[in-house]
């Protein structure tokens, strides 16, 4: 497929920290890439890289293949941003901050305002769009930014966390929304719940440092890298002898200890079953399996070390 | 201002009543109020606070075109409160001006005011902290109201002081509106100077604006 979004060795530093190293990735067209990663990790900084907020030192970001620093203009009404932070103008209402940035974009009023209605009535948030934004809640505020992002119908999406600050039914038809536009429009989004990006992608990236130390869709996420599933089983009493051998099985990784339980990794599940004959003379109160999940892609020292 | 100042000064160096002869100045000073709160609201606030600013910037148009639409909003609305002025001032006029000052002094408001706001966007570019801003606010106030001969006639400053202050742009502004208002006379370079110097700086904004931004 076309590449939507194209980065050649992109690099940024702020003073003499690499904020993103030498990071180089294409994006489909309509495709949903979710990017996650720790705090500092540079997820914003790579979205903010990619709109135009801010130039890379290093490489070049090509959008619809235009060089968005040389060609700037061009691609500028391709893309259509949503930041982290709450930023309508607080002094205007909230159909005014839209209907501004659709005319910055020239559209003509008419279909703004088709558009901000149809787009508002999707996200139900109609009996707001007359309210001066200072007086409506931040979940509001935040699907006014994503109305507004959309008003010039960008084919390309970037939005830094785009359902923070709302409600269990706010994030319900902002994500409907989003997801009837799969396939139509590229969608580039960094979050905080990894729920979030369970859900709703088609492609994963994980950001450590600057780099991408992993990237692609949870099954392969976590089939390639892992194919472990998690285990833990509680004792009555876990003697420090028994914790010893079963951490000693051939087929038992990274087994730790909390309390009176073991936790533990294992590539298959009939590992289960050999630690529970290994144990079959304790009393055993408590008994969890599952699969890992991207909760445990994230934990550092996995997503660092893998499990041995 | 002006009340107490016709009891310390009943007419210019000329002899024309300093009522009549401070009415461009009062405009002008009008002009410069509106013109700083529109550019407060619209770009340092905004800019400061991180709303709608970004957004802005990321429309599909060159920093300098975006400055001269902060440049366009400001003038034209500070125009409006020229024409608002110019009426409440007339009324307070022991003599009628001509009608050509009517038509003169918004043009030279717009002048004036393309000026003092291209000073008002490199001072909501370069400074981040509201306190610098608005020190050095206070700072050109205090500049226009007393170095560019809004209320004082540079003859009342020592030689060399008023020198220095009849040449930079904002003053020859207003003296050339003077000179057109009270006398009929124009010097062409008193007009092009401050034009000149205020399409250079809007330039220089755009690429400010650039910097500071990073884009």
């Amino acid at each position: 497929m076309e590449a939507s979004i194209t980065l050649k060795k992109v690099g940024k530093l702020i003073g003499d920290k690499t904020i993103l190293a030498s990071l180089s990735f294409g994006v489909e067209r309509g495709s949903l890439v979710a990017i996650i990663g720790d705090n500092e990790a540079g997820k914003s900084m790579l979205l903010k890289v990619i709109s135009g907020i801010e130039y890379q030192e290093f490489g070049q970001v090509f959008i619809n293949g235009l060089d968005a620093q040389k060609r700037r203009q061009e691609v500028m009404s391709s893309i259509g941003f949503v930041s982290h932070e709450l930023d309508l103008d607080p002094w205007l209402t909230l159909e005014q901050n839209i209907q501004f940035m659709g005319m910055l974009y020239g559209i003509d009023t008419e279909t703004i305002n088709t558009r901000m209605v149809q787009l508002a009535r999707e996200l139900h948030i109609i009996p707001f769009l007359k309210r001066m934004v200072e007086d409506i809640s931040p979940g509001i505020v935040k699907k006014g930014m994503v109305i507004r992002a959309m008003i010039h119908d960008p084919d390309i999406l970037i939005m830094d966390d785009p359902t923070a600050f709302m409600d269990a039914e706010s994030y319900r038809h902002t994500w409907d929304l989003l997801l009837r536009l799969r396939g139509q429009k590229t969608i580039l989004y960094v979050s905080q719940s990894l729920q979030e990006v369970e859900e709703a992608h088609d492609r994963i990236l994980v950001l450590e440092d600057g780099r991408i130390v992993l990237d692609g869709s949870l099954d392969k996420l976590l089939g390639s890298t892992f194919e472990f599933h998690q285990f833990q089983i509680e004792f009555e009493e876990l003697s420090e002898d028994l914790f010893k051998a079963l951490s000693k099985l051939p087929k038992v990784k990274n087994a730790t200890r909390i309390g009176n339980s073991i936790h533990f990794y294992g590539r298959e599940r009939n590992v289960f079953f050999e630690v529970l004959n290994a144990a079959s003379t304790a009393i055993m109160k408590d008994i969890i399996v599952k699969k890992l999940s991207l909760q445990d892609l994230m934990d550092a020292k996995y997503a660092k070390d893998g499990i041995h | 201002m002006t009340v107490v100042m016709k009891n310390i000064l009943k007419f210019s160096v000329d002899k024309i009543p300093y009522e009549v002869w401070v009415f461009p100045g009062i405009v002008m000073l009008i002009a410069v109020s509106s013109t700083y709160a529109i550019i407060y609201r619209d770009l340092f606030d905004l800019r400061i606070h991180k709303k709608s600013f970004m957004p802005i910037t990321l429309s599909p148009y060159s920093k300098t075109n975006l400055v001269i639409g902060f440049l366009t909003t400001s003038i034209i609305e500070s125009l409006f409160h020229v024409l608002v002025a110019m009426a409440v001032l007339t009324a307070l006029l022991p003599e009628p001006l001509k009608w050509t000052a009517y038509f003169l002094t918004p043009i030279f408001a717009f002048i004036y005011s393309f000026l003092l706001a291209n000073l008002m966007i490199t001072l909501s570019i370069v400074t981040d902290r509201i306190t610098t801003y608005l020190s050095l606010s206070i700072m050109m106030f205090l500049f226009v109201i007393f170095g560019t001969g809004v209320l004082v006639e540079f003859d009342f400053y020592p030689e060399y002081i008023g020198i220095i202050l009849t040449n930079n742009p904002l003053s020859m502004v207003l003296s050339q509106l003077r000179d057109l208002l009270f006398y009929n006379r124009i010097n062409w370079e008193w007009v092009v100077t401050p034009l000149a110097t205020s399409i250079g700086w809007t330039w220089l904004n755009g690429y400010l604006l650039k910097r500071k931004l990073k884009q």
